[in-house]
């Protein structure tokens, strides 16, 4: 029997689940060796058990941590599918203020009495997946890369474990020849931002901002030095981890106290 | 030495770009930076370059390079990837030659590689002088600024003519094609010879030791304290290694698609990066990046040297200028630890061998697939623990395998990958016994084989034990844990009745962490009852409810309580990384001599035939070294029983 699996948003931008919506020339293929039961974006079914329950988006109202948990009671393997379930998202950036700021910030129109009390509304903080229940395997990346989904896929079905690299975007980089970015007088997060994507930010000049997270052993102080040293100012260097890696900022805050 | 203008010389480049039965790569610009890329047109060419960012190793070794392909429902068809066509490469600097030449040595002895030695005797190489130096280059300290051979044409491109010098046949045929070819004149070769010297006299950067002075300064400096000061800068990137033309090292990985094709994938690996030494166990051998950080020095001067006899530098200044933080770079590095050193003394007898890299034979009928596997069926399984199943394999080609107790093998499932075994059963059987713990992917799919399946199986690899040197003898086999598998394999021949008279008192240890998980429990009663045998079995704990008739407690404490004859008594240790220095201790403790212990110690050995660089212990290969050693060879070496 095929493996059942469905795919679930929270927070997000739903821009992962179109990555795989869009697997157009191996969809068939994908369809050969899953059935897939639960998809918003694509069909309308719905399903009791998975198999793999995918879940995009960071965890953000109470409604939607019940809603999540309902989830992973009906699924065997729970997997965190991009940054924001990964991480938390770009929108973790939102948790350095109060909820009351950042409805006032988002919704300045909007009077009080309509959104007090509306379990819409309730936003205490951003989390990611694992900080409200048991993540099984994660595919980083905003967006996932295809390839890599399918290779996960792949490793599932035959029983592997996801072949998520544990080694920094600079050896991709390097593999593929690229001028790095430093001696151009670029920044790049590369060397402690966990490789899989392929260097594709890097590759066509971009700077990477490890939105698939740090490695497991970062040797992140020797990277902020190298920053400081190439010229970033402490902003410049605090935005670019916060940029998509806010959760390992607020666990140094945790850790510090 | 001959001449030809630049205008034939395009013509030339024009003629072999355009002919469809080769590939013509050559130096291009890449950015303000020059990479090795194919050649479009003759214009594309760049021999001014100071440098690429990879060297031309990546045409002989490719960053992904597909060894084994298989459908996985006929894993034993197995097809190796075809020959391409040949390749000529033009613009290769000498210390890149060298290079290529250091790779030749790595590659074609011992284990031939045949997918290196095809891709090498396919490939023209072109070589070129340097005539923009970059700022990080230092061939000229290196002494690899100029080249005699290891190239077919080699150019030095004088502005409106090109001199050529001819370094073998296919070359010869090569220029034999261009249309006006006269010889050099006197002045055009003093003018060659003038430029040559000139960029080996700039491309020193002020290196304040000789390349053959590695080897002694980094022996006396190994626990120089530039290791830990340099590291700590150190990103753990892994770019040093992956830039560098003498570091080999590479990783093998299985790959699966959606219509269940399976390839195995070799691919750059550094010693730099974090998981280098790790075992399917999760343990990681160096764990600090001051250890890494070293090793990569260290392996390029002085362990090469040991090995293969030349040190693994070439000055090409590669990852001198792309270490971000700037700690790679071997002038900065090397002069550091000599001014560090105040007793630094070049001492003669320690230094790289200096072989020739020009006379390098090679026996090319030996060359073989390295990574291939060979058919074997699972005749027996037997479940010795909830953690450990017993295998017994026949190879399907109906031979034996032929080991010596103590060597292991690769067992291989393609789509998922492969895992060193030992054998744990004596030589003389047709079939062998594998006692396989279920630890990783490899083993956890074994686990779920049943007899009659099929497994691949390269080996056996290593070195075992020396049965010669130990006739005669009393031994001493202290087998903790997983330890017992291995020494099984010399025990049971030992006790074999066709050999037990050529060996004296036995003595078996055998302790494990609780009853549960004791292994070959009715082998070692049986062994118990055969004359002259000592058996001393203990437990480090018996919980509540489970059955033990031994001592309970660490097996160190159960060696002094052998009764063993210290001075005619070969001790044999096999175990996890933790017994071996309690054990070695109370050996020494007991007045055993240091020879007469042996070892037997676990790595990443990921290829068996010392290539891939995974299961290093400082200079040796435990895969071709070990796993067995004699402790008195290994007891200097810091990174055998960290």
């Amino acid at each position: 029997m095929k493996p059942k699996i469905a795919f679930f948003d929270f927070a997000s931008c739903e821009g992962c689940q179109l990555q795989i919506a869009n697997l157009e020339d191996t969809i068939i293929d994908v369809a050969d060796v899953v059935e897939v039961v639960e998809f918003r974006e694509i069909m309308t079914e719905q399903a009791q058990q998975y198999d793999i329950a995918f879940i995009e988006g960071s965890i953000t109202r109470p409604i939607d941590e019940k809603r999540l948990k309902a989830i992973r009671k009906k699924s065997k393997i729970l997997i965190a599918l991009g940054t924001c379930a990964h991480l938390g998202g770009v929108q973790r950036l939102s948790n350095q203020w109060s909820a009351k700021e950042n409805i006032k910030e988002v919704y300045p129109c909007a009077k009080t009495k309509d959104i007090s009390k509306n379990e819409f509304f309730e936003n205490p903080k951003h989390k990611a997946v694992d900080e409200v229940v048991k993540v099984d395997y994660v595919i980083p990346g905003c967006p996932i890369d295809r390839t890599e989904f399918v290779n996960v896929l792949v490793a599932l079905v035959h029983g592997k474990n996801p072949p998520i690299p544990d080694y920094p975007v600079c050896v991709e980089c390097k593999k593929k020849e690229n001028v790095c970015l430093f001696t151009i007088g670029k920044f790049c997060m590369g060397p402690i931002a966990r490789a899989g994507c392929g260097a594709i930010c890097p590759s066509h000049g971009n700077e990477c901002e490890a939105c698939r997270g740090y490695i497991s052993h970062p040797h992140e102080r020797a990277q902020l030095d190298v920053l400081k040293e190439y010229g970033l100012t402490t902003k410049e260097i605090m935005n670019r981890k916060t940029m998509f890696t806010y959760r390992y900022v607020e666990t140094e805050k945790e850790e510090s106290k | 030495m001959k001449v030809i203008s630049k205008q034939d010389f395009d013509a030339l480049l024009k003629d072999l770009i355009q002919d469809n039965s080769i590939d013509v790569h050559g130096v291009k610009a890449k950015g303000d930076k020059f990479v090795f890329g194919e050649l479009e047109s003759s214009k594309e060419l760049r021999l001014d370059y100071d440098t690429t960012i990879l060297p031309p190793k990546k045409y002989f070794m490719p960053q992904y390079d597909t060894l084994l392909n298989c459908s996985l429902s006929t894993p034993f068809e197995i097809k190796e990837e075809k020959s391409q066509k040949p390749l000529v490469i033009i613009g290769v600097h000498p210390y890149d030659l060298v290079a290529i030449k250091q790779m030749d040595v790595y590659y074609c002895s011992d284990d031939i590689s045949k997918s290196y030695l095809d891709r090498r005797k396919n490939t023209i190489i072109i070589g070129s002088d340097v005539l923009s130096i970059h700022e990080k280059a230092f061939f000229g300290s290196m002494k690899t600024g100029q080249v005699e051979n290891g190239f077919d044409l080699f150019l030095t491109d004088l502005g409106d003519k090109v001199v050529i010098e001819i370094g073998s046949k296919k070359g010869e045929e090569l220029l034999s094609k261009a249309a006006m070819v006269r010889e050099a004149s006197e002045v055009e070769k003093q003018k060659v010879h003038a430029l040559r010297m000139a960029a080996q006299g700039k491309a020193k950067r002020g290196m304040k030791i000789e390349p053959n002075q590695w080897y002694s300064l980094l022996d006396q400096n190994y626990n120089s304290g530039v290791w830990k000061s340099q590291s700590d800068k150190c990103l753990s990137c892994g770019t040093c290694t992956l830039v560098c033309p003498t570091c080999f090292c590479y990783d093998v990985i299985d790959e699966i698609d959606l219509k269940g094709n399976s390839k195995r994938v070799r691919t750059w690996d550094g010693c730099l990066l974090r998981q280098f030494t790790e075992v399917a166990g999760g343990e990681i051998f160096r764990e600090d990046i001051k250890d890494r950080y070293r090793h990569r020095f260290f392996r390029k001067g002085k362990y090469m040297p040991d090995r293969l006899g030349f040190t693994a530098c070439v000055g090409c200044g590669r990852c001198s200028s792309q270490c971000i933080p700037d700690i790679a770079d071997p002038v900065k590095v090397m002069n550091l630890v000599f001014d560090n050193s105040d007793t630094f003394v070049q001492d003669e007898n320690k230094q790289a061998k200096s072989i020739s890299l020009d006379s390098i034979e090679i026996n090319e009928e030996d060359a073989v697939s390295l990574h291939h596997p060979f058919p074997a069926t699972i005749t027996k399984v037997e479940k010795l623990t909830e953690r450990e199943k017993l295998f017994e394999i026949e190879l399907d080609s109906g031979e034996k395998l032929g080991h010596d107790p103590g060597q292991f093998v690769e067992v291989s499932i393609m789509g998922v990958g492969e895992a060193p075994i030992s054998i744990s059963s004596p030589p003389k059987r047709k079939r062998f016994d594998l006692v396989i713990r279920k630890v990783g992917e490899v083993t956890n799919k074994i686990h779920e084989m049943k007899k009659g399946d099929k497994i691949g199986i390269r080996g056996p690899f290593g070195n075992g034990f020396d049965v010669e040197q130990f006739k005669g003898r009393d031994l001493l086999f202290i087998a903790a844990g997983l330890g017992l598998p291995p020494l099984r394999s010399l025990i049971a021949h030992v006790l074999d009745e066709d050999n037990r008279k050529d060996f004296g008192k036995v003595t078996i240890i055998c302790g494990c962490r609780e009853p549960c998980e004791v292994l070959f429990d009715n082998e070692i009663k049986d062994w118990q009852k055969i004359p002259n045998v000592e058996v001393l079995r203990t437990v480090d704990r018996c919980p509540d409810g489970e059955c033990w008739g031994g001592d309970i407690g660490l097996i160190t404490k159960l060696i002094p309580k052998a009764n063993f004859n210290q001075k005619n008594t070969y001790c044999m240790i096999v175990g996890p990384p933790v017994v071996y220095p309690f054990c070695i201790q109370i050996l020494l403790d007991l007045g055993v001599p240091e020879n007469r212990i042996i070892v037997s110690l676990e790595r990443r050995m990921k290829c068996g035939v010392g290539k891939c660089g995974h299961c290093q212990i400082n200079n040796l290969y435990v895969c071709k070294d070990g796993p067995v050693f004699n402790y008195h060879d290994i007891k200097d070496l810091p990174e055998a029983f960290e």
